[in-house]
């Protein structure tokens, strides 16, 4: 008996070795595992044998059993895994078919720029204000030492409302004071917004822009601080080291004025085109606070000092992201905003 | 301002750096230098004077000074051996009088007998024509020269064409006919030099064609006056006519140039066209101006420019600039005088400045500022604004920014009340005539013009809108989203009311219902797609399709609908806080439900009566299918109900029970009926 168990798993093992597909181990499962399968038969008639050999008899048959069972799903893995190759291997996709894009927004350049320059102030210590849009006089100018029928009045061409006295704001300085008036020193703020200028109108100047001003006032805030405070704002704005430069420039609200340059983008300095061969980009005016500003916003010159500046927003997002034309920025139009 | 490189170099004896590098020094330590450009054999190099050191830097010897401080060369000033009359007084032969002495601050004058006119040496004509200067004749060419080197504008007249001299504004209808033979009508805002009868000059602006020099002219007047800057911007925008020495006089000019200047222009003249100078010069000069004395303090020099600079080198800085030192108080306090000629200079402030651009800005190590490390407060109005934007480009939207003006062509298409619009006095195009009071005109526009590329349109703007109240102008933020489709399968009103919802589910605002709104004939609603958003009784905000009618006024192809909300509104009801409801370990059930009611039922309605018959168990209603197609008067509507409790599997018995409740409340209502 246990000399035709021995040969009976030989044959099985063998056909299992021959089988090439699924189906014929299928066969082969059934024939011999299945419930009228060969094992399975001798398991049932384990009871019509001798008491003595019963046991040896049973437990070889279970071992073989087990063994088959294990070489059968050894080899059907193998099989199915041939196939799913096989399978793999004819499917076939165009990956340079254009893909149906999933439908999101957009941000608008200006309001993706600004929250990057917020947050880069904001992590020095600046807070982020407001202020309005429609302004007077005495904000505007007056406060901001620019005295009435000055020569220095000329450069903010103003638009001005036909009643009230009021105009729109033509920089963002008043703000400036509206801070000072209401809160004590130290402080550190930026205040980004819309501005206004009677200009005529050409791809670098508009009616309507945004500027980004800077105030910082502490018992001793120096040119110095300023220019550490500039450089890392440009220097993480632009992702790479900057060179920034001051030059003497004249702002009634600052004294000393600065003009600020920004080593050319696109040469590092050696003088290409776009920086007209200088190696310089004029980025914002700057300067230490007048005290006459200091003395209409409230505050003792004698006790406090710092530094402002402002900047075009438009001019550095234009920079950034290479907009030849800033009248876009208020054209709605989707073939615009849709880039960014 | 134009500048010749050897008229600078004439007031030094050494040789000035060359062009190029004498540019770089005075954009480091003076001004922006704009071009350098070789002529003939001078340079020219054109230089942008900050306004307020046009007193003297709109001058070649106030150019010298900057260059003599910033290189450390030794400034010469060129004199003239003046050969006089001494048998004859200028005050016997010239009556001079000023009428406006505010207007005419000094006025100061030569006379100069036996002259020659002829040409000018080539030398000084090609100064001249280096600066853009046409070469005219020696007098005219060396009165232009002398303005070039000092700043100070000067006049010559011909002598023997007037009488007398008077300084006073001209009278209404008086006329004068200018060298270039331009005739101007003059009035009381123009101060002019006239003799007993006649204009003679625009004061400070223009010489006139009566008292001209010409071939012939034998004796002349030279006039060097100081005019109120003021007077001569008036007077220069009443005519519209700018000129170099209109340029110089409306940016203020130092009274006590004007003998120094006369005295080189006579100096000049005499060189260049012979003649003899009548002695003394008349001078009327009542309120002499003395320099200004300004108090320096040491230490605050070094924390303001947050530099380590010496008492010694500030010293030398201020003297080179010519400014000097009067007193010095231990290290501590200088007393320093300044030239009269530096107008720009008058507070400790501006000493600083001179100090620090001829230390070097470049000079100047980057400090990071040392102050307590206070992080700056959230701004919770822009916090809400990019949380808002945020969302809307989450859900396909694009933002615009559009200009805050509006046009009177769209006031009338949008019948906006002009009363209370704000309106811009001198608008820079028509377009822009007033602020906008509200968000939408601008964002159609958008849409119109969008339409040419794109079948579907979703924008937004976040902005700021404006009205007129009583003496001002009030500012409030808005955000309009604007929906545009040529073909669309929902209603644009459900869209937007699906995005109103997630909004506002996002700003974690709840308890918003839409109330009907039944718009004016006018208005630019649809009629019958329009509401109101509300909490409670307050109106937060406006939904509506825009009306076939006013989309065919706007020229829009498309069908549009506004979603408008008060930002103020929402950002002040906003909750950044999210409550987290445990998710139930209990199986939902869910049963479907299908109401035949009339068409014009709200489902709403509905919704209310299943959740009234259905109870706390109920945990949400879907309407899946809307269905008009059944009948002329009526609609089916079907719902998913979901049943969950918190606290146990529901059973079959308990569900069939609500749901039967729920079929017997709808039912109660005549003409609705379940369909089973």
């Amino acid at each position: 008996m246990l000399k035709d168990l021995k040969e009976l798993k030989n044959k099985a093992q063998e056909e299992v070795k021959q089988a090439n597909t699924l189906r014929e181990l299928e066969r082969i499962s059934k024939e011999y595992l299945g419930k009228k399968g060969e094992l399975t038969q001798i398991l049932h008639s384990l009871k019509d044998l001798p008491k003595t050999s019963r046991a040896e008899v049973g437990k070889e048959t279970n071992e073989i059993r087990e063994f088959l069972k294990a070489e059968i799903d050894k080899k059907v893995s193998g099989l199915e895994e041939t196939d799913k190759k096989e399978e793999e291997k004819k499917e076939w996709i165009d990956i340079s078919t254009p893909a149906p894009k999933p439908n999101l927004g957009h941000l608008h350049p200006l309001t993706i720029l600004k929250r990057k320059i917020e947050e880069i102030f904001n992590n020095m210590g600046f807070a982020t204000i407001e202020g309005p849009e429609v302004e007077n006089e005495w904000y505007n100018f007056d406060a901001l030492n620019i005295p009435k029928n000055h020569p220095a009045r000329d450069a903010w061409d103003t638009l001005w409302l036909k009643d009230d006295d009021l105009l729109l704001r033509t920089h963002t300085s008043p703000v400036q004071i509206r801070y000072m008036e209401k809160h004590q020193p130290p402080l550190r703020i930026i205040v980004p917004g819309k501005t206004f200028r009677r200009d005529a109108t050409d791809a670098s100047h508009d009616v309507q822009f945004f500027q980004i001003e800077g105030l910082m006032i502490d018992k001793e805030v120096s040119a110095a601080n300023f220019k550490a405070v500039i450089q890392e704002f440009f220097r993480q704005f632009f992702a790479k080291p900057i060179k920034v430069r001051l030059r003497p420039g004249f702002f009634p609200f600052v004294e000393p004025g600065f003009e600020i340059d920004m080593s050319c983008l696109v040469c590092g300095g050696k003088g290409c085109s776009t920086c007209q061969k200088t190696g310089w980009i004029e980025m914002m005016g700057a300067g230490m606070v007048h005290p006459n500003v200091l003395k209409a916003a409230g505050l003792n010159p004698k006790h406090w000092q710092g530094f402002a500046f402002g900047m075009g927003m438009d001019r550095l997002v234009m920079m950034k992201y290479k907009i030849n034309d800033i009248r876009l920025f208020n054209s709605g139009d989707l073939r615009f905003l849709k880039q960014f | 301002m134009i500048f010749s490189y050897n008229l600078l170099q004439s007031f030094f004896k050494k040789k000035l750096p060359k062009p190029d590098k004498l540019a770089e020094l005075l954009i480091a330590h003076s001004f922006e230098v704009e071009k350098i450009a070789k002529t003939d054999n001078d340079w020219m190099m054109d230089i942008d004077v900050l306004s307020n050191r046009a007193a003297d830097c709109f001058s070649h010897l106030g150019m010298a000074r900057e260059c003599a401080a910033i290189t450390g060369l030794k400034l010469i000033i060129k004199k003239y051996d003046l050969i006089e009359d001494k048998k004859m007084k200028i005050n016997d032969l010239l009556s001079l009088e000023v009428k406006d002495k505010e207007a005419c601050p000094r006025y100061t004058a030569q006379i100069i007998n036996k002259i020659k006119v002829g040409s000018s040496p080539k030398w000084l004509q090609q100064i001249l024509e280096t600066c853009g200067l046409k070469p005219i004749n020696n007098i005219v060419d060396a009165a232009n020269y002398v303005m070039l080197e000092t700043g100070q504008p000067l006049h010559a007249f011909d002598f023997d064409k007037i009488q007398s001299i008077v300084v006073r504004r001209a009278a209404k209808g008086e006329k004068i006919v200018s060298l270039d033979n331009e005739k101007y009508d003059l009035n009381e805002n123009i101060l002019i030099i006239a003799d007993g009868k006649y204009p003679l000059a625009i004061a400070g602006i223009k010489g006139g064609k009566r008292a001209e020099i010409s071939e012939t002219t034998r004796n002349i007047i030279l006039e060097a006056a100081n005019f109120d800057y003021q007077a001569i911007r008036t007077a220069s925008r009443r005519l519209k006519l700018k000129t170099d020495a209109s340029l110089r006089f409306e940016h203020g000019l130092d009274p006590n140039l004007a003998g120094f200047a006369l005295q080189r222009l006579a100096g000049l003249i005499q060189e260049t066209a012979k003649g003899k100078a009548v002695k003394n010069t008349a001078d009327i000069y009542p309120q002499k101006i003395l320099p200004k004395k300004i108090k320096l303090d040491l230490n605050y020099v070094q924390k303001l420019l947050g530099i380590d600079i010496t008492v010694k080198e500030i010293i030398a800085i201020l003297k080179s600039l010519e400014f000097k030192i009067i007193t010095q108080n231990q290290n501590k306090e200088l007393m320093v005088e300044i030239p009269t000629f530096r107008l720009d200079i008058n507070i400790a402030e501006d000493l600083i400045e001179e100090v620090g651009r001829l230390y070097g800005y470049e000079n100047i190590k980057a400090v990071f500022p040392t102050t307590a490390l206070i992080p700056p407060h959230r701004n919770e109005e822009l916090f809400w604004e990019n949380n808002i934007k945020d969302i809307l480009k989450g859900i396909g939207f694009c933002e615009s920014y559009n200009y805050s003006f509006i046009s009177a062509e769209q006031v009338k298409a949008f019948s906006f009340e002009q009363a209370r619009l704000p309106e811009i006095k001198n608008p820079a195009s028509v377009e822009q005539k007033y602020l906008r009071p509200g968000l939408i005109p601008n964002l159609l526009k958008n849409v119109e013009k969008n339409l040419d590329y794109f079948d579907e349109i979703k924008i937004f703007e976040l902005g700021k809108i404006f009205s007129r109240t009583a003496g001002s102008v009030r500012e409030k933020k808005m955000l309009t989203t604007v929906i545009a489709q040529k073909r669309s399968k929902t209603e644009q009103f459900h869209q937007l009311k699906g995005i109103a919802d997630l909004l506002l589910n996002r700003l974690g605002i709840a308890d918003v219902w839409y109330n009907e709104y039944q718009p004016s004939s006018k208005d630019i609603w649809h009629s019958k797609k329009c509401a109101e958003i509300k909490i409670g009784d307050k109106k937060i905000g406006f939904l509506g399709e825009i009306s076939p009618q006013f989309l065919s006024v706007l020229k829009i192809k498309a069908k549009a609908a506004v979603v408008n909300f008060d930002f103020h509104l929402l950002k002040e009801i906003a909750l950044e806080e999210c409550d987290y409801r445990p998710i139930s370990r209990f199986p939902a059930t869910i049963r479907d439900i299908a109401v035949l009611v009339p068409k014009t039922i709200k489902i709403i309605d509905v919704l209310n009566k299943i959740n009234i018959g259905g109870g706390k168990l109920v945990r949400d209603v879907d309407v899946f299918d809307i269905y008009e197609g059944i009948s002329e008067t009526k609609k089916n509507l079907a719902f998913h109900i979901i049943y969950q409790a918190d606290d146990r599997t529901l059973t079959a018995k308990e569900v069939d029970k609500i749901q039967n409740n729920i079929i017997t409340t709808l039912e109660k209502t005549p003409e609705w009926e379940v369909r089973k």
